[in-house]
């Protein structure tokens, strides 16, 4: 079952290609970050100096290649399902779960690796860009190395969320844009609540995965960097629960 | 063996099988023939575990296909020609199958050559003809060399060549000892292709029979059918005689 949702995911040129734009899309983005931060920094106040995150701000272009690993996630079932493939695969394995687990497997390692990877060498070339101001931070510093971990996870987390909300919406633009909405528009209009009610802005995903990548203590409630990660496992286990549930009750 | 008793299925407010029953039997080739929305596709369907029937079952081997052990090696099927993802290739395609089916990779080979796709196994199947994506599927169908084929209107874009292969095929798989169970509306390649007829109009058995009964009086099959189908018929062209 791993072979095949490995080969399934492999022999699909749409995979390497979103990879390889996350890649670029996370290093270039967390590197201009850097040297336009470098340019700015000797004329911020000493607040701001205090305040500034120089891990944190490797993972700027994170914001959007968040959103490839979400696609991966969704187009691994989603697209079988528009293209007529599901069939097939259902017929081959009948039990649906064990396709479902397969793919969760196979698609968690595979975002696992290639996040935690990103997430280094956004890291690596950020911190090249503010050495010339003297406020880069080495691997060795503990919190820098959990935000490192924490990024690669939170991508992970994304891919399975993806994966989840494929299998239930079993539509690529419906589930990409569920998504879009979840990371970016939920994020938005918690934050213009805040004033009447909090819990939205300290629970969406956006919030959480922020915890995970800051070296700094939370501020105004957000939560700590393991509430975050306990968030970011929510987000990624719902749907796919919920999905496994309904897979077998569904007509293919 | 294939066994459908009372079997009915309802697409909210389109009643697909109503009530239906027959038996397939093995070393014969059994057509199942009907008009367009008759419920064809939908057995298939049932019979091969996507869809839930709403009352009735649908046995291969006197099981449900979803209790089969390594169902790939019992029943080989095409259920269109679409159901592949058209950005992989024809050989990463039925490598996924084997490999879930736990299949020695060999077979893919085998298949590939058997059904005339070898050079362009490596080829993306959206770049396929009709008529290539149906060797596929069949490729796909004979991958675990099962004793039951169920082929949902395998003919359909196939070439000269393609349609005369299949015949033999379809013939050589019956004498076997194989159950084949083939879907069609090419009246006249059935009619030299067929041994036994199962008959549906509007999800309901119309007739069950050896070829031969069907066709006694030397009327041809498309003949025998049109007429039997007459009042079963939902989607009709004006006559234009």
């Amino acid at each position: 079952m791993l072979r095949s949702e490995w080969t399934k995911l492999r022999s699909i040129r749409s995979t390497p290609l979103t990879l390889t734009a996350a890649f670029a899309v996370a290093v270039l983005g967390g590197l201009f970050s850097a040297t336009g931060r470098a340019k700015d920094y000797p004329s911020w106040s000493a607040v701001d100096k205090a305040a500034f995150d120089p891990v944190n701000l490797s993972f700027d272009g994170l914001a959007f290649a968040q959103l490839a690993f979400g696609v991966i996630g969704v187009l691994a079932i989603s697209s079988e399902y528009t293209t007529g493939q599901i069939r097939t695969t259902f017929a081959v394995t009948p039990r649906r779960r064990q396709v479902l687990l397969g793919k969760a497997c196979v698609l968690g390692a595979v975002a696992l690796v290639c996040g935690e990877l990103l997430s280094l060498v956004s890291f690596v070339v950020a911190q090249l860009g503010l050495r010339s101001i003297h406020v880069d931070v080495s691997l060795s510093d503990h919190a820098a190395l959990r935000a490192v971990a924490g990024a690669g996870v939170y991508l992970t987390a994304l891919t399975l969320l993806g994966l989840g909300l494929g299998a239930l919406i079993r539509h690529t633009a419906g589930a990409v844009s569920a998504i879009f909405g979840l990371v970016f528009v939920v994020p938005l209009v918690a934050a213009n609540l805040k004033d009447w009610i909090t819990w939205p802005s300290n629970w969406n995903l956006w919030t959480a995965g922020n915890a995970l990548i800051s070296t700094r203590p939370p501020v105004d409630g957000a939560p700590s960097p393991s509430m975050g990660l306990v968030i970011c496992v929510l987000y990624a286990l719902v749907p796919l629960a919920l999905a496994m549930v309904l897979i077998d009750r569904r007509d293919a | 063996m294939i066994e459908v008793h009372e079997l009915s299925k309802r697409y909210r407010a389109n009643q697909a099988v109503d009530g239906l029953s027959f038996t397939v039997q093995p070393g014969q080739v059994t057509a199942f023939i009907g008009p367009n929305g008759a419920g064809k596709s939908t057995t298939f369907r049932i019979l091969l575990g996507l869809d839930r029937p709403n009352s009735g079952h649908a046995l291969i081997d006197n099981k449900p296909y979803c209790e089969l052990e390594r169902p790939v090696l019992r029943v080989g099927a095409l259920l269109d020609a679409n159901a592949a993802h058209p950005g992989r290739s024809a050989r990463n395609h039925l490598l996924c199958i084997a490999q879930a089916a736990e299949i020695d990779s060999k077979r893919v080979t085998a298949v590939l050559e058997l059904t005339g796709l070898g050079e362009a196994g490596n080829r993306r199947v959206g770049g396929y003809s009709l008529g290539m994506r149906q060797r596929l599927g069949i490729a796909a169908a004979l991958l675990g060399d099962p004793a039951v084929l169920l082929l949902d209107e395998p003919v359909n874009g196939l070439d000269p060549e393609g349609v005369r292969w299949i015949r033999r095929l379809l013939r050589q798989l019956a004498d076997e000892g194989r159950t084949v169970f083939v879907s069609s509306h090419l009246m006249s390649e059935l009619q030299l292709v067929a041994d036994h007829l199962i008959v549906i109009g509007r999800g309901r058995l119309i007739a069950d029979t050896p070829l031969s009964e069907f066709t006694a009086g030397g009327r041809s099959l498309e003949d025998a059918y049109l007429e039997l189908t007459a009042d079963a018929t939902q989607y009709r062209t004006e006559r234009t005689n």
